[in-house]
């Protein structure tokens, strides 16, 4: 075990640098004339580079702030964001996954699920919008008017915030219960299965001792793909409902070439992502090493 | 001994059931749309045709929107904007990430752990970021090519991976030692690969590239007016849907369909991701 996890550590740091090594190659866009020539671009990547190695990030050419402190004060809200998402995505897609993972209802409910992927995230986000504003005649923060802070103060931020929060989450129940269903259909191929059940074991045991550990193994081994379908989803979230997050810095950082912002968000959701990487396959491997639980 | 043989027939029968039904459907949106300039009794982008914010009637299915055009013309013209950006980005990514993924995992260790190395730290990003970033390094008439290469790097390291079995297999040591060039055994294992696969891998990436062509449009990155796709009018009408659902809501269920028919040519019903 320790040995894995040291193999995974170095592919993390090796993640973490390449990650890196990427953002500063972005940031040297902001260097004047590093996009006349590839001289003038690998002369201003080196300076971004060494900025980095001495912790020197950069001020944003929107606000004129420096980058810390404009991640600082945005990115608590999308984290904000992707820990409710994951909330919402495991009471969400766990059940859903379970339900639909096996059996008869995994061939029923296919063509359901498929049509419910099909929907992108913005659409659904508008949809849950639509719903709230006519149905629970909620004030919808789409069009700005109801600021959306992490920690509400009183009904209306509250209301606010859960829409977000939502379609962030749904999205993220969406690959929760696609990656449940995954496991759950390679767990259900295994002879094992069968074969333990002649030996005269309770279906019962065999399913709690030996497939569920499969199955959520199955679930934390893509934990990076959950990780990279919250931080998607609370980027379109973000823009839909009009918060102030580090996503919404991203697009903005892009669409006026602010490439130090931009660098800076890349790097952290990069490494949001390999983290959860790391993790997931460090959890996988304790639930199937651990043998089955008692 | 096959513990649940009929099930799997079963399953394997809905599948091939969806499958037809997928492309079928895509083909049905590939004649709408190359008649669409037939279908849509208005020109792109023309304003004026109608009574502004008009609800659906007789005269106007899909009815208006703000600046009086017809939706349903307008929604018949970005499906086709839609499908015309999407199926080359489609095509880049399936070069671009599986193709190369799976030439790139029989290429020398160094060279195919570097090229491992580099695609996963973007396939580390969310694919519509990477997009958006393609976009803002080029301009928004490069939507295609960010998108498909935004889409490559995921579908680069699972094929990478697959492949990288693949070439450390029993049989491959055996064809190597029977005197099997390296060259005639990846033009043999890309066959034995793609055969059967190319049409669901194509779809595969249809899917992925229309969701992330449809997004970056809504966020401002895409399709640049007259010629608006699906994600562009939905943008457009986020301002005032909430009083006026048909200005979203159509184009929104077309993107859907196309996305849905899609999966189902791809077989996405075994918690594939697109």
């Amino acid at each position: 075990m320790l040995r894995f996890v040291l193999n995974e550590a170095g592919r993390l740091f090796l993640g973490l640098f390449g990650a890196a090594l990427m953002a500063a190659a972005v940031a040297a866009l902001s260097v004047p004339h590093a996009a006349d020539g590839l001289a003038y671009f690998l002369v201003a990547w080196g300076g971004r580079i060494n900025d980095l190695i001495h912790l020197r990030f950069g001020e944003s050419v929107i606000s004129g702030l420096p980058i810390i402190a404009e991640l600082a004060a945005r990115l608590p809200l999308t984290l904000g964001l992707v820990i409710e998402g994951v909330i919402v995505a495991a009471l969400v897609g766990i059940p859903i996954g379970f339900l639909f993972g096996a059996g008869p209802a995994r061939r029923a409910a296919a063509p359901l699920i498929q049509i419910v992927a099909a929907a992108p995230v913005f659409c659904a986000g508008l949809v849950l919008a639509y719903g709230a504003a006519s149905l629970l005649h909620w004030p919808v923060p789409i069009n700005g008017g109801v600021s959306i802070v992490l920690f509400p103060q009183n009904a209306t931020q509250a209301q606010a915030m859960v829409l977000p929060a939502l379609t962030v989450g749904l999205a993220g129940a969406a690959a929760v219960q696609l990656a449940l269903r995954r496991s759950a259909a390679e767990a259900g191929q295994q002879s094992w299965r069968f074969y333990l059940r002649r030996m005269g074991l309770p279906s019962w045991d065999v399913e709690r001792n030996y497939v569920m550990p499969q199955i959520f193994a199955g679930l934390l081994a893509s934990l990076g793909e959950v990780m990279l379908a919250l931080l998607s989803a609370a980027a379109v979230a973000e823009w839909v409902f009009s918060c102030r997050g580090a996503a919404d810095l991203f697009v903005k950082s892009v669409a006026l070439h602010d490439w130090s912002a931009t660098a800076a968000v890349l790097f952290v959701f990069a490494g949001l992502t390999l983290v959860a990487q790391f993790v997931g396959q460090c959890g996988a491997r304790l639930l199937t090493s651990a043998g089955p639980a008692r | 001994m096959n513990p649940a043989p009929p099930a799997a027939t079963g399953a394997q029968s809905l599948r091939t059931s969806l499958r037809i039904l997928g492309w079928t459907g895509l083909g049905l949106i590939a004649v709408a749309v190359s008649l669409s300039d037939f279908l849509a009794s208005a020109p792109p982008d023309a304003a004026a045709i109608g009574p502004l914010m008009l609800p659906p009637t007789e005269a106007f299915k899909f009815g208006t929107d703000i600046l009086g055009r017809d939706m349903l013309s307008e929604t018949l013209h970005g499906l086709s904007v839609t499908l015309r950006l999407a199926v080359p980005a489609a095509l880049i990514a399936l070069l671009f990430g599986t193709l190369f993924g799976s030439v790139a995992a029989r290429t020398p260790v160094m060279v195919s752990l570097s090229l491992r190395w580099l695609l996963g730290i973007l396939a580390a990003l969310p694919a519509l970021l990477l997009a958006i970033l393609l976009i803002g390094l080029t301009a928004r008439g490069w939507a295609s090519l960010a998108a498909g290469l935004s889409a490559a790097p995921l579908g680069f390291v699972r094929s990478f991976d697959r492949a990288s079995l693949q070439a450390h297999a029993v049989h491959t040591e055996y064809a190597r030692a029977t005197g099997i060039s390296s060259a005639t055994l990846l033009r043999r294992d890309l066959v034995y690969e793609f055969s059967g696969t190319l049409s669901t891998s194509a779809a595969r990436a249809l899917a992925a590239v229309t969701i992330i062509l449809s997004t970056t449009s809504f966020l401002g990155f895409g399709a640049e007016p007259p010629h608006r796709d699906l994600g562009l009018m939905i943008a457009a009408a986020k301002t005032y849907y909430l009083h006026a659902w048909w200005t979203a809501a159509f184009p929104a269920l077309t993107l859907m369909i196309l996305i849905l028919f899609a999966r189902l040519a791809a077989g996405l019903d075994e918690g594939e991701r697109p």
